[in-house]
């Protein structure tokens, strides 16, 4: 079916690109009502809104006269418009088609991208065997007959009541009155704003604390640059706002593969999502999709029983997975939470022994050992299924929740059930850095990693080998690190004694940074630098300084951590 | 338009001929086409940048941007010497593996810029040395002095090459 060739219409990549950002947002509305659809059948309102996506997505493609897509969301509409006339129920089979249909129809976008941005039209996946099984479903339900299938049309007691009574085609008036309320941005240009927005707020700096402002002393000019200020600050955070969007999408995503996960696997669950409002920023979301994919996978597999052994435990037979975000103190917390079994410490221990990660005689603490299950190839699953086993995704987890500088955190209670608990900064786009001197540079120290600072006194300091220096501070030995050797560069002060200390903490270790002077603390715009320098060991990135320098951000892992080794 | 409006039997020194920004380095003049140039700026505060071969000077603030400075001189291999008034940072254009990035580039001083005819531009002589250059264009001869012409993408890519001054001082 997939005819190589587009027509006029679709060739214009404007033309085409409206078609794919609407039918794009339709297809996830559809998701998001058929998996409604799939908790309570009796939902109307969630199979209208169904309908009427395919509806529209038909009617947009038919205009465009891409026939592989139009004439399946035709055959998907005849199904829903059977149920929708309560002439047939919904049943899980038809959900599992229909959710199969709007992801064959993601799929053919995805191929239209291509064409969109330029390249070859590489046509449209077949789609005969998807016809086939929905005309199937359309069929079986005309002479009401129960044969074609027979399982799926006794699970549903009753049709839906009330579904005659729904309007048929009529648009709903409020969905066109919330779309009003907002309107679609490309994300460069909001990125470019965010950007130009950091620089304003610099200039702005640069000319509040110009020195022959100071001496002028005119109130009228102090007042105005105020409220310049003030304006600023509040486009800054207005500008910044805008890239927040709430994690809804992501838990979205996330009930899908519940309901795949857990047809395949035999197991009952019954997700529950708490915070769906939450907002962060729009990248972090995006980075976050993966390793929340393998969490779920990770409880749905370890964690959550049969449910013939849940009912043995003495539990629901349904276990209960709850995804729950909100914000504290500058963080987005996300947790992770399931009933099931819980972690196995000693089945980890054993693992990690069997595998050369720990020797025979360790003793971990039971929060160290469940840091293991992040290790590379670790897996306690007794066999590689489809779903996981294979030791990669708990791996993929921490690796990427380290990128966008967050933190996860396990607890668990046998039997009971386990809770991932990740802590993640709000954007990815501001650090908050501690501004320190060394000889003529100036280095941002991420304030995260920051534990102390102090200037030391003589007697707490030592050497091993006269060469590596240590600092004793209340009890415990810290290495020292001279930012001046590391980067080759001058530093004011050789005598440790008067310098500065920063006590800073990189993969769970501490360790001493040595700077001249502390310059304050400050929010900086984190710039990445680009082509070779983007690599250098001990360096994150770049940022503008209220005197329109560039100070280097400091990566506390690349200095001291494991990346350091 | 002369350019444009040549026979193709000199379409491959065609390709060289254009505007060009013309500035000293020691005792040479060197040119880079107009077109890769996106300005032209004073020597500003330079934050160095660990870890990086010796030609590259470190990063500055170009209107919110990060961009990485190198030093010509250092990276012909010619002696450095102290920036003076003269001294100026060329941002240029250059593209490497598919991406467009800004870097700075330290010179000694900007001359003008020159409309290159084809007529005016020459091959590189062989220095028999049976070492080609990769970064130099050609020769162009104007008003009785030599400019070289520079390819500034592959002055800036990664490969470390052989030092200008070995072929040229």
């Amino acid at each position: 079916m997939a005819e190589l060739e587009l027509n006029e219409l679709a060739s214009d990549p404007e033309l085409l690109n409206d078609f794919l950002v609407e039918s794009r947002e339709h297809l996830s509305n559809i998701e998001l009502q058929l998996l409604a659809l799939d908790q309570n059948a009796a939902d109307t309102a969630a199979l209208q809104a169904v309908f009427r996506g395919f509806h529209t997505i038909k009617g947009l493609a038919g205009f465009l006269g891409l026939d592989a897509i139009q004439s399946l969301t035709h055959e998907v509409e005849t199904v829903l418009d059977l149920a929708r006339n309560g002439r047939m129920a919904i049943t899980p089979a038809h959900i599992d088609v229909v959710l199969e249909s709007k992801d064959y129809v993601h799929a053919c976008l995805r191929a239209l991208e291509t064409v969109a941005s330029g390249g070859a039209f590489g046509g449209f996946p077949p789609n005969q065997a998807l016809l086939n099984s929905i005309r199937a479903l359309a069929g079986s339900a005309a002479p009401q007959s129960e044969a074609a299938l027979p399982e799926a049309l006794s699970t549903l007691a009753q049709a839906p009541p009330g579904v005659e009574s729904a309007q048929p085609k009529a648009p709903e008036p409020e969905a066109s009155s919330g779309e009003a309320r907002s309107i679609k941005v490309n994300t460069q240009k909001l990125d470019f704003l965010v950007d130009m927005v950091g620089e304003m707020v610099i200039a702005q700096s640069l000319v509040k604390h110009d020195p022959d402002l100071a001496t002028l002393g005119k109130p009228r000019l102090t007042r105005n640059l105020a409220q310049l200020a003030r304006i600023t600050g509040e486009v800054q955070r207005t500008a910044m706002a805008m890239r927040m969007v709430p994690i809804r999408a992501l838990f979205q995503k996330m009930s899908r593969l519940v309901r795949d996960l857990s047809r395949k696997t035999g197991k009952q669950v019954e997700l529950e999502l708490i915070g769906e409002d939450t907002e962060l920023d729009r990248n972090i979301v995006e980075e976050l999709a993966d390793p929340l994919m393998h969490m779920v996978r990770n409880s749905l597999d370890h964690g959550i029983e049969t449910p013939e052994d849940r009912v043995r435990a003495g539990k629901s037979p349904a276990g209960r997975l709850t995804l729950k975000a909100g914000h504290q103190a500058g963080y987005i917390l996300l947790h992770v939470i399931d009933d099931g079994r819980g972690l196995d410490a000693g089945k980890i221990l054993r693992k990690a022994r069997e595998k050369g990660i720990l020797d025979a005689q360790a003793a971990p603490a039971e929060n160290e050992l469940f840091n293991l299950i992040f290790a590379p190839g670790f897996s306690t699953a007794p066999q590689v299924t489809a779903v996981s086993g294979r030791g990669v995704g708990m791996d993929v987890v921490r690796k990427q929740i380290q990128k966008l500088r967050g933190k996860i955190e396990i607890e668990s209670s046998p039997g009971k059930g386990a809770t991932f608990l990740l802590k993640l900064p709000l954007t990815l786009a501001i650090i908050d850095g501690l501004l320190a001197r060394v000889g003529r540079e100036t280095y941002i120290v991420p304030l995260f990693a920051v534990r102390e600072m102090f200037r030391p006194t003589p007697e707490m300091l030592s050497t091993v080998e006269g060469r590596d220096e240590m600092v004793l501070v209340r009890g415990s030995l810290l290495p020292v690190v001279r930012l001046n050797r590391r980067f080759s560069i001058d530093a004011d002060f050789a005598d440790l004694a008067q310098s500065l200390l920063i006590v800073a903490e990189a993969d769970g270790k501490r360790f001493c940074l040595v700077v001249d002077e502390l310059l304050g603390k400050q929010e900086v715009v984190i710039k990445s630098l680009s082509g070779s320098m983007r690599h250098i060991r001990g360096i994150a990135g770049a940022a503008i300084l209220g005197d329109g320098r560039v100070g280097l951000i400091l990566d506390p892992e690349g200095l001291f951590g494991r990346k350091a080794a | 338009m002369q350019a444009v409006m040549e026979p193709p039997a000199a379409a491959k020194t065609d390709a060289r001929a254009g505007k060009y920004l013309t500035f000293g380095l020691g005792k040479e003049e060197f040119a880079i086409q107009v077109m890769r140039v996106r300005e032209i700026m004073g020597v500003q505060d330079i934050t160095a940048v660990p870890q990086t071969p010796e030609y590259v000077k470190g990063v500055i603030n170009l209107r919110g941007k990060v961009i990485p400075v190198i030093d010509l001189r250092r990276r012909f291999g010619m002696p450095a010497q102290e920036y003076t008034q003269r001294t100026c940072i060329v941002v240029v254009h250059i593209e490497q593996e598919d991406t467009r990035m800004l870097t700075g580039v330290v010179v000694d001083e900007v001359s003008e810029v020159v409309t290159l005819q084809p007529g005016d531009i020459e091959d590189t002589p062989d220095f028999g040395r049976g070492v080609a250059t990769p970064y130099l264009l050609g020769m162009a001869k104007l008003k009785g002095k030599v400019k070289i012409l520079l390819d500034i993408n592959k002055v800036m890519s990664e490969q470390e090459i052989h030092g200008l001054s070995d072929a040229l001082l």
